[in-house]
């Protein structure tokens, strides 16, 4: 007979007289046993992944196989992309829009214009978006990006006459609260920027721009939406604001057409979704296809008519407008394209290394065995 | 005896100097890959319609989203056991963020709470692009992917190079004495239904122990050889079976 004593798995220690007598203990010490279940006596089937060389080193020349094709593909995508960039800004001498640089004032009543040629070498088919991008623009800045009432812009009429304590020091002015407050539709760009195709005889030709269709479906029908009804006058609404200092109209006249006038006026929402870089572009017009045969925009001589109201020299910015075709991955952005070649040849050649190595170093167990 | 729970504390391997050089190490670049690639896959990237692509809300979450996914990954290497519960649990988080994402992006609270939930839309409108989704899998791959080929070198070669070199030199300067035992590669893991989430890994000894077996005199196969110490290779636990000719009365 052999007398022991062994620590249960909860921790009580009993002493028993056999073997036998161990299986038949008490009723009382059996109740504190955990039932016998896989759960509970971690006996859970378990699956476990080790790193063998035979599934590493196939997944390294599989993903190094996928990605050159897709970044090739992204490349050959982004490069068949046109762009064009004209920068406006007017800080050398010889520019067009020099004179109204230099002469920015913002109490000026009679806008200053200017008018940038420039040549199309190649013609741009189906839609062409027209972009204005700004430079050393820091729309990301926290206290800027915090500018804003969210209650306001959705047409909440408490928040309309009583803006939020973030829009300081633009909420309130004259004793009026401005509509919309805050420093990001305070800074809102407003330039007016037309393009003119200049034809091999001479003549002049205004190319249509669309104004709507600019920015996101959910900005614009669930996120903005004017205070009061449907169809009120947008001028009665805002009867008791004002508008933000900076702006030569008030809200209600940002457009002729009611469906992009107020708050939900395009623009202005493209403008408030803050971009995340210091150098971005934001869309501005569309320029519709007209057909099938004709290009968008010929190959040619073009001129940019620009309204001049936007100051960017005082923080050293830079202004532009760009012309550009889309596909389907966006607009021309070569860096995908060669991070998914240069990531997967580095791959593929991280597989060969290790496939040497595994080679070399991996059959050599049965050299070092020794028999006894 | 289950020993490997001292082996971290022996070998000192989760608190050294060394360890930490390499998680920083390993941390920053994780970190600068995650905000640069997505940085430059966003200059002046636009939607497939045209429309804004580039803005602040739309960074933060692709940025956001590559981070979970690696974090995940990095769990999912890190897991030696895959029961049920660790299945659930590692899953079951990234589909909480996504959940919770979509939620908190939605039309709904953003009524409810307007100021406080300011991202609405962004999840609907960016992830439906391509480019997003290119670029957070670019960014996740880079991330992981060292991890994996160190781990697997390491755990491959580095004892066997290791092994083999030290070898190679004791050959070369003793002729008669006894060689060191030769290395066996680690065994194939049998397949065992021991899943090691808590301290105890198996059964104990206690049946075997007051079984009256020792009292026989037959010679058993030994339970550890010499080279298969957990202490020496901090592994996971493979067990042979034992093979007992008579079923004891269960408890």
């Amino acid at each position: 007979m052999m007398a022991s004593s062994y620590k249960d798995e909860d921790g009580h220690i009993t002493v028993s007289g056999s073997g036998a007598a161990a299986g038949a203990g008490g009723g009382s010490l059996r109740s504190k046993k955990p039932e016998n279940t896989a759960f509970k006596q971690q006996r859970l089937p378990a699956w476990q992944p080790i790193l063998t060389a035979g599934t590493v080193l196939p997944a390294f020349f599989i993903i190094g196989l996928m990605f050159i094709p897709i970044g090739i593909g992204l490349y050959v995508t982004s490069n068949n992309i046109k762009e064009f960039e004209v920068d406006y800004t007017g800080v050398e001498m010889s520019s067009p829009c020099f004179t109204c640089s230099q002469n920015f004032s913002w109490n000026s009543t009679k806008p200053c214009t200017c008018s940038v040629p420039f040549h199309l070498d190649q013609p741009y088919e189906s839609n062409v978006f027209m972009y204005y991008g700004l430079s050393n623009f820091y729309q990301n800045h926290r206290r800027y990006v915090k500018s804003r009432d969210d209650s306001q812009l959705n047409g909440n009429e408490e928040s309309l006459r009583k803006p939020s304590k973030e829009c300081e020091p633009y909420a309130k002015h004259n004793n009026k609260p401005i509509a919309p407050c805050g420093a990001i539709a305070n800074s809102m760009f407003n330039d007016s920027l037309e393009l003119i195709y200049i034809d091999p005889n001479g003549t002049k030709v205004q190319i249509p721009l669309t104004a709507t269709g600019i920015a996101w479906w959910t900005d614009k029908h669930v996120k903005f939406r004017n205070p009061g009804a449907e169809n009120t006058n947008l001028t009665v609404v805002f009867q008791g604001t004002t508008r933000p200092v900076n702006w030569r109209r008030p809200v209600f006249q940002l457009d002729s057409d009611p469906d992009n006038n107020g708050f939900i006026n395009e623009d202005f929402i493209v403008w408030m979704r803050t971009a995340a870089l210091p150098t971005f572009r934001k869309l501005y017009r569309i320029i519709q296809r007209r057909s099938n045969v004709h290009p968008t925009l010929p190959r040619g001589n073009y001129s940019l008519e620009v309204v001049y109201n936007y100051p960017v020299r005082s923080f050293e910015g830079r202004k532009r407008m760009i012309l550009s075709t889309i596909s389907w991955m966006g607009g021309k952005n070569p860096f995908l394209g060669i991070a998914y070649v240069s990531v997967g040849s580095v791959c593929f050649l991280l597989g060969v290394l290790l496939l040497i190595i595994h080679h070399k170093y991996g059959n050599r167990n049965n050299a070092a065995e020794i028999s006894h | 005896v289950d020993c490997s729970l001292y082996s971290p504390g022996q070998l000192n391997t989760f608190f050294s100097k060394k360890t930490f050089v390499r998680c920083v190490m390993v941390s920053t670049y994780t970190s600068l890959v995650l905000f640069f690639i997505p940085w430059a896959a966003m200059q002046d990237s636009v939607r497939g319609d045209g429309k804004d692509v580039a803005d602040y809300q739309s960074f933060a979450l692709s940025t956001q989203t590559s981070l979970m996914i690696v974090v995940s990954a990095q769990m999912f290497l890190d897991t030696f056991y895959w029961t049920a519960i660790n299945q659930f649990f590692l899953w079951g988080s990234i589909a909480a963020y996504l959940a919770i994402t979509f939620t908190f992006f939605s039309n709904g609270l953003f009524f409810v709470f307007t100021s406080s939930f300011p991202f609405i839309g962004t999840a609907r409108n960016s992830l439906k692009q391509p480019n997003v989704w290119l670029t957070m899998f670019l960014t996740c791959l880079l991330c992981v992917l060292p991890t994996v080929a160190f781990r697997f070198l390491h755990i491959n070669f580095l004892e066997k190079i290791r092994k083999f070199t030290r070898f190679q030199k004791y050959k070369a300067r003793e002729e008669g004495q006894p060689a060191p035992a030769p290395y066996r590669p680690p065994p194939r893991r049998v397949s065992t239904r021991r899943s090691s989430y808590a301290f105890s890994h198996s059964q104990g000894y206690g049946d075997l122990v007051t079984s009256r077996k020792f009292l026989r005199l037959k010679r058993r196969p030994s339970l550890f050889g010499r080279n298969q110490s957990p202490l020496v290779e901090n592994q996971p636990q493979h067990y042979r079976t034992i093979t007992e000719e008579a079923e004891e009365s269960q408890t």
